[in-house]
């Protein structure tokens, strides 16, 4: 695993206040019917909650216990600003990325919620936009609009 | 076993050198500096396969291997046998994406098989992470790291072919303690199941993987820590 304490400009909990967010919405809270571990925006918060407390960034495995079969609804103009965080703190490890990021696992968790499938991420926040463009042109422009409040 | 000595279209010969996986100490790379250049060698070359390589007069290999020998290096074995083993920089301190020490663990592989004879060439390749630097996915014998000290094994892998294959994985989470185990299971089927000069992948092919798979390890999963207690941290308190 790779340790957080060389990656100190990963801010993981910036991308888990989003998903936090994201449950406070949720009418599911605080009810026996939240079970995180079925839930993508549940998963999403315990894989950060794992990486930031085990301090490190790539949990083994991890993708493929996604809930995939998770179909609650999101709207798009909430989903993106989470997304947009993804981007901020990816480290575009290129040919090296890997699916089992922390990083890479909040964001194929936040795909899932609006789209049919994830992105095959590219490892370059450029490339990956300009897919998620082809896939989901709105997405991709509320994406950039709010990657643009932070430029 | 033969050595990997090469002659050249110049009429002079290749000899190919291992070290540690690559490995070299200031020490054996000074010595080697001044005995390639008391064989009359003007360079050497790095190796995809981790060795270096250099050209010379055939009358002054004997010498040169005295000289290397004394420096803990030696002429890479070459032909039907296990060749010096790949292994990527993922260590203790080293690497920050390995996940286990796959440089240790070739090191050691190459330490107790390197030379082995074997029906055709057998490759060994190590990787600390799922992105293989080493190409495991190319070797004989693959390992890649998808834990703490657990590896996922392939075997049957081929490269630098023109007709390549991919290893497949006959073991998940397998410990380095375990691996020798298991590398000798696949030794033992692979030199009895095999035809004169059958490179594994064809064995493979011809008489399926199963019988690859040791059936003692697959009995006794020895489970990543690391997938086991994400699991568990995703499943508590629910
Ligand atoms: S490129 Fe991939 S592996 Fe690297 S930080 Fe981004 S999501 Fe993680």
């Amino acid at each position: 695993m790779r340790s957080l304490k060389n990656l100190n400009e990963v801010n993981l909990e910036a991308i888990y206040k989003h998903f936090e967010k994201l449950c406070s919405g949720c009418d599911k809270l605080n009810t026996p019917e939240c079970r995180e571990s079925s839930c993508l925006i549940g998963f999403g918060k315990r894989a950060l909650r794992f990486s930031i407390s085990k301090g490190v960034l790539d949990i083994a495995g991890a993708k493929k216990m996604i809930p995939t079969g998770d179909f609650k609804v999101y709207y798009l103009e909430v989903i993106a600003p989470g997304l947009a965080e993804t981007c901020r703190q990816c480290r575009q490890c290129q040919d090296n990325h890997s699916p089992d990021c922390v990083i890479a696992l909040a964001r194929t968790c936040l795909e899932y919620t609006v789209l049919q499938s994830e992105i095959d991420y590219p490892g370059s926040v450029f490339q990956y936009l300009a897919k998620v463009r082809d896939q989901a042109p709105e997405l991709s422009a509320l994406i950039a609009a709010e990657l643009k409040k932070s430029s | 076993m033969g050595e990997a000595l090469f002659r050249q279209k110049n009429g002079l010969v290749a000899v190919n050198i291992a070290a540690a996986c690559g490995v070299f100490t200031p020490g054996q790379f000074q010595g080697l500096a001044e005995a390639v250049r008391e064989a009359g060698a003007g360079a050497l070359k790095l190796t995809s396969r981790q060795t270096v390589v250099l050209i010379l007069e055939e009358d002054k290999i004997a010498g040169l291997a005295e000289k290397i020998s004394g420096l803990g290096l030696r002429i890479a074995p070459y032909g039907n046998a296990i060749r010096s083993v790949k292994a990527c920089s993922g260590g203790p301190g080293l690497c920050p994406r390995a996940l286990a020490d796959a440089l240790g663990l070739g090191i050691e592989l190459q330490n107790r098989y390197m030379g082995q004879d074997v029906p055709k060439d057998f490759k060994i390749a190590v990787a600390g992470c799922i992105r293989g630097c080493t190409d495991p996915h190319c070797a004989d014998f693959g390992l890649i790291a998808c834990g703490k000290d657990a590896y996922r094994v392939l075997i049957g892998g081929r490269g630098g072919s023109p007709s390549p294959e991919r290893g497949k994985v006959i073991l998940e989470q397998v410990r380095s303690s375990r691996v020798p185990e298991v590398l000798d299971f696949v030794l033992a089927r692979y030199r009895e199941l095999a035809e004169p000069g059958e490179r594994l992948c064809k064995t493979v092919g011809r008489v399926g993987l199963k019988e690859f798979i040791p059936p003692f390890i697959a009995e006794e999963p020895a489970g990543s820590l690391q997938d086991d207690e994400f699991g568990e941290f995703l499943r508590s308190g629910e």
